[in-house]
């Protein structure tokens, strides 16, 4: 080994400062976003955080099965319906009893986008003090993939199957992290698993950003099974997916965008979609609407990132 | 469902003489990823990206996957920059 040219090691694992809580046999699929994302977030934050989450692929191993568990972190299993609110009372519960930690709220991108978006709206409103992370795995995987508000224009899914009427979903995602920067909120970013680094930072700024009030992390993981790709792409869908500017990385505070990676040259969207079964029906003329979507999206977010630099926000000069 | 040998400590809904649930996940694989130490650099690439987390460090400088739960998902294969890596089919390896 002598003659070895060792390089330096990744800057990721100095993020890396606590043990996985995590048993190492968990029952995600092989090549999960979630279990990726999952393992890293306490790895990043620290073990004493507070997960609060909905039935979703991330309850069966959060929540442990009858009398036993598969992780060591405190967790609190909520309905979809409630999940915002339920931590609300945790984190109101433990200001009262003078315990200062961090409560973050996990779930998927059907709880937060869809069945639980209003509380969390709520508790955007209220700037009530945790983390809110979604995990957007692009549908209700849990339950079978079904699509869901952020399936992208085109996918097929259980319920936007593909076959001589309908041709996958016929309506466009909606933009989660965008709508949660709007609200003027301390802390917004949006993260992927292929920029790890990105998100262990993100990471860190939410939860010195909670002091200040509410933080939204919109984290596109991958799931290989639901979306009918290679387990072992699932990086490189993510990396693609930046690259394409699909999925842009950004970081807003109260409300101003500014982009964590600019792509100078985007890719065509092309070599997102190829990278996976869902989109596989999609023809020429398919493959630019949902490329023209991802354009209108990045313009977008620019003119956001240089109106908001521009415009100061009026109310509440009280952070 | 295997009992933890590599815990000792309990999870919050566990009674207090369990130990944490574990599944022998390293039997879902059919293929493994062979690591080739002299082509490792070290980068820890396939240990960040590894779902699982099982891409130990090894005394020599290298990496190695915790078989017994590995998954074969192939990850760290297409990851490592260097191609260190070979997924190979389990099959190889019954004797
Ligand atoms: C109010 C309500 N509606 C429906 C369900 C059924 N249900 C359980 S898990 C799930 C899917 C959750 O999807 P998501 O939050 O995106 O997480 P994922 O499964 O994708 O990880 C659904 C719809 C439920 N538990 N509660
Ligand atoms: S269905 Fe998808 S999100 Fe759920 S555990 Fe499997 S890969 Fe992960
Ligand atoms: S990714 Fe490849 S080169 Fe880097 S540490 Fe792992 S095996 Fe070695
Ligand atoms: S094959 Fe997958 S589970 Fe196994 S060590 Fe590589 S990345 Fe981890």
């Amino acid at each position: 080994m002598a003659e070895k040219n060792k390089a330096r090691l990744t800057k990721v694992l100095d993020y890396l400062k606590y043990d996985d809580p995590f048993s190492k046999g968990v029952s995600f699929c092989p090549g999960c976003g979630l279990e990726l994302l999952l393992r890293f977030i306490p790895r990043v934050l620290g073990n004493d955080i507070i997960i609060t989450g909905t039935p979703s692929c991330s309850a069966p191993v959060l929540l442990g099965q009858n009398k036993q568990s598969w992780h060591t972190l405190s967790y609190f299993g909520t309905l979809m319906t409630g999940a915002a609110a339920n931590a609300t009372g945790l984190v109101r519960y433990y200001k009262k009893a003078g315990i200062d930690n961090t409560v973050v709220c996990f779930n998927g991108d059907g709880t937060a986008n869809d069945i639980g978006f209003g509380n969390l709206s709520g508790a955007a409103e209220r700037n009530e003090p945790f983390i809110y992370i979604c995990y957007d795995n692009e549908g209700y995987m849990n339950t079978g993939i079904q699509k869901s508000g952020t399936t992208p224009y085109g996918a097929t899914t259980t319920t936007t199957p593909y076959g001589t009427v309908h041709k996958g979903k016929n309506l466009r995602r909606m933009n989660l992290g965008v709508k949660m920067a709007m609200n003027k909120i301390p802390y917004t970013a949006t993260a992927t698993l292929s920029d790890l680094e990105d998100l262990a930072k993100k990471l860190l700024k939410a939860k010195k950003a909670k002091e200040r009030g509410f933080c939204f992390l919109h984290v596109f993981a991958p799931c290989p099974t639901g979306w009918g790709a290679n387990p072992a792409d699932t990086i490189e869908i993510c990396r693609q997916a930046v690259k394409t500017n699909y999925f842009p990385l950004w970081e807003a505070e109260n409300g101003k965008i500014r982009m964590t990676k600019t792509v100078k040259k985007p890719k065509p969207v092309s070599n997102y979609t190829k990278l996976m079964k869902k989109f596989n029906h999609m023809t020429e003329a398919d493959l630019e609407i949902l490329q023209e979507d991802v354009e209108y999206e990045t313009c977008l977010l620019g003119g956001l990132s240089v109106l908001e630099a521009e415009c100061q926000l009026p109310v509440s000069a009280q952070d | 469902m295997s009992s933890n040998q590599y815990f000792n400590h309990e999870g919050p809904w566990s009674e207090a003489t369990d130990s944490l649930m574990c599944t022998d996940t390293g039997d879902w694989r059919s293929k493994r990823p062979v690591v080739d130490k002299e082509k490792c650099i070290f980068c820890g690439f396939c240990a960040i990206y590894c779902p699982i987390q099982v891409m130990e460090m090894t005394a020599d400088s290298c990496f190695e996957p915790d078989l017994d739960f590995c998954k074969g998902c192939g990850i760290c294969a297409k990851e490592c920059p260097k191609g260190a890596i070979t997924m190979v089919s389990e099959g190889e390896f019954v004797s």
